[in-house]
């Protein structure tokens, strides 16, 4: 009944726009809700693109509209061509005359890494803006959708999106029966800092199989003391590294030769850019971080 | 004396036209005049009216209110180390701000929290100095230094507890960040209410300055004078610290700089201030947005960095 009273409005709303238009098809308006669940609605595909982050970056060129983006935010360091991009800035603090200067039609923000007060300045200024920051894996591939929809890239987009959907599907079934492991993830040393299961991080552990020993945790990302890191003594500690390279972040631990993960030689890296962005580089990070951990397994 | 206020006065405005004219887009004398003169392209109307104006005055409108604070709060205390943040205004309005971006508030609660923080540690320090009714500018400095000190464990508290991602706007925030502000209106119609307002009093502030006792002797009702003071300047120290965050430095330097040059007649250093504090101020932010673009320091940064040798070769001249 809903979706025939929807067909039914779409095609009166059509039917008005042709009339009112006859070169509807350029003119039609290209609308998507961003995380914040503001509508944004273009009346023709984005051309001129800057994006606010190092992940909103890497979703654009994911969405398929990489020749799209103009300028980009410090660390834009993937896919290789962002590299080549000019910088307006760091994600905290924008070069605004920069920014007006490229007379950008999208601004693809970072809900929470932004400014506040920068972003009510670029919506003051009449620049769309469209925040995105996403939380799950469905996250990720509706925001590629919607990116995508806003470029007029969806052949791509949609591609990419369907990609990763189908990605996570096999992932998550293959590693569904995997016995469960216990770990400690480490988001920074000093203070030392975790995540909980909410945090995408978390939910790529427990894909594999990974039990987070502070999965319960309130906090996004908690400050925890290393007391309780060695009372729940985690059979793994992970932590992110530039390309997965082995550096000294976990050498702390080793005075602990009574730590199982210790013992065991479980103290693993896996690269950091990956598994920190919402990006489709996720599967890349599911699976180093799969293949670590049922090597972990067979240690025990 | 006229002449020299006259040449501060040409100072900032030449201050501001530099600000104007520079930033990380080049914008060419001749569109420049056009956008004065009404025309000019929409990129560099909103680059100069939107964008560089607003901030402009809002840099400007925070140093003088923050210079002219600083010259009362050290007559008020008879301290030459006495600023803006002395007695701990900044402290109760970083608290304010502080909390209201933990709690993901807008930027324009964030203001009024800061606001309201600033004005909680006026009330705090007036109230806990005035306790048992004997009163000295000792004990208003000790109480606020106090004060300061436990508004300053709470800000380290929040910061601790505060999630990760919120860190990096309330470092700036406490930085001080002319970027951030929204309207510099307050700033700028205060600065100039405040300096209209207070020099009447100028002359009897040169009597304060010698000491109570001679103050009293001349006709001077010290106690309600000093009372004008402290509210006056937490007033001014409220609204600079809403606008733009606790700048550091420009309080505490401008005024002697301004003493080292003119001498200590309160007629002329605060309206002085005024003019040396936003001065500073916005050339300080000019710097900042394109010394390293398109990278923005915070301008506190280069506050310090002009000022202090300013300061210390007029310190050396002077002897």
């Amino acid at each position: 009944m809903v979706s025939h009273w929807l067909n039914f409005r779409f095609a009166l709303g059509f039917l008005v726009a042709t009339l009112a238009y006859p070169t509807s098809a350029s003119e039609m308006q290209r609308c998507a809700m961003d995380d914040t669940g503001k509508e944004l609605c273009l009346s023709a595909p984005a051309q001129r693109v800057i994006t606010l982050s190092p992940g909103a970056t890497e979703l654009m060129f994911a969405a398929g509209a990489g020749d799209r983006v103009m300028a980009v935010v410090n660390y834009s360091d993937y896919p290789p061509a962002a590299l080549e991009l000019p910088l307006i800035g760091s994600h905290t603090r924008v070069d605004m005359e920069a920014l007006m200067a490229l007379g950008p039609d999208l601004v693809v923000t970072w809900v929470t890494g932004n400014p506040p007060a920068q972003v009510e300045l670029l919506d003051e200024l009449g620049v769309p803006t469209f925040a995105i920051e996403p939380r799950t894996f469905a996250g990720v591939s509706s925001v590629i959708e919607r990116l995508a929809t806003l470029a007029g890239t969806e052949r791509e987009g949609f591609a990419e999106a369907e990609r990763f959907r189908i990605g996570i599907a096999s992932l998550t079934e293959r590693y569904v029966s995997v016995e469960p492991i216990p770990i400690f993830y480490q988001v920074w040393e000093k203070p030392l800092m975790t995540v909980n299961n909410e945090h995408l991080i978390g939910k790529v552990l427990q894909l594999c199989g990974g039990v987070n020993v502070f999965g319960d945790m309130q906090r996004l990302i908690p400050r925890i003391s290393a007391e309780v890191v060695l009372q729940a003594d985690p059979d793994a500690i992970l932590t992110g590294s530039v390309d997965g390279v082995s550096d000294d972040q976990l050498d702390e631990w080793k005075k602990y030769a009574g730590l199982t993960a210790v013992e065991k030689n479980n103290l693993l890296f896996v690269p950091a850019s990956p598994i920190s962005r919402p990006t489709p580089r996720l599967l890349d990070a599911i699976q180093t971080v799969c293949e670590k951990l049922e090597n972990a397994r067979e240690r025990l | 004396m006229t002449r020299a206020l006259l040449s501060l006065g040409l100072l900032a405005l030449a201050s501001v036209a530099l600000a104007l004219a520079l930033g990380s887009v080049t914008v060419s004398p001749a569109d420049l005049w056009q956008v004065i003169q009404g025309e000019g392209s929409t990129l560099h109307r909103t680059l100069l009216l939107d964008l560089r104006l607003p901030r402009t005055l809002a840099a400007f409108g925070t140093g003088g209110l923050l210079a002219v604070a600083g010259a009362l709060m050290q007559v008020l205390l008879r301290n030459p180390l006495a600023d803006p943040y002395v007695l701990g205004l900044s402290g109760g309005a970083a608290v304010g701000a502080l909390l209201a971006m933990l709690m993901g508030m807008g930027t324009l609660i964030i203001s009024g929290s800061a606001f309201a923080g600033a004005m909680l540690a006026t009330v705090l320090v007036f109230g806990l100095a005035h306790g048992t009714g004997s009163w000295t500018p000792s004990r208003l400095l000790l109480t606020g230094v106090v004060v300061a000190a436990g508004w300053g464990a709470v800000i380290t508290l929040m910061l601790a507890i505060t999630p990760s991602y919120k860190l990096p706007g309330m470092l700036y925030w406490l930085m001080g960040d002319v970027s951030y502000a929204r309207s510099p209106w307050p700033a700028v119609v205060v600065l100039a209410v405040a300096v209209v307002l207070i020099m009447p009093l100028a002359r009897n502030l040169n009597v304060l300055a010698r000491g109570p006792m001679q103050a009293a002797a001349l006709g001077v009702s010290v106690r309600p004078l000093e009372w004008t003071i402290y509210v006056l300047a937490s007033l001014l120290t409220a609204t600079a610290v809403t606008t733009a965050g606790s700048i550091g430095f420009v309080g505490l330097i401008v005024p002697h700089m301004l003493r080292l040059i003119l001498g200590n007649d309160q007629r002329i250093i605060l309206p002085a201030s005024a003019l040396a504090g936003g001065t500073l101020l916005v050339l300080a932010d000019t710097l900042a947005r394109t010394m390293i673009a398109p990278e923005q320091l915070p301008v506190g940064v280069i506050t310090a960095l002009l000022g202090v040798p300013t300061f210390l070769y007029l310190l050396h001249r002077s002897r």
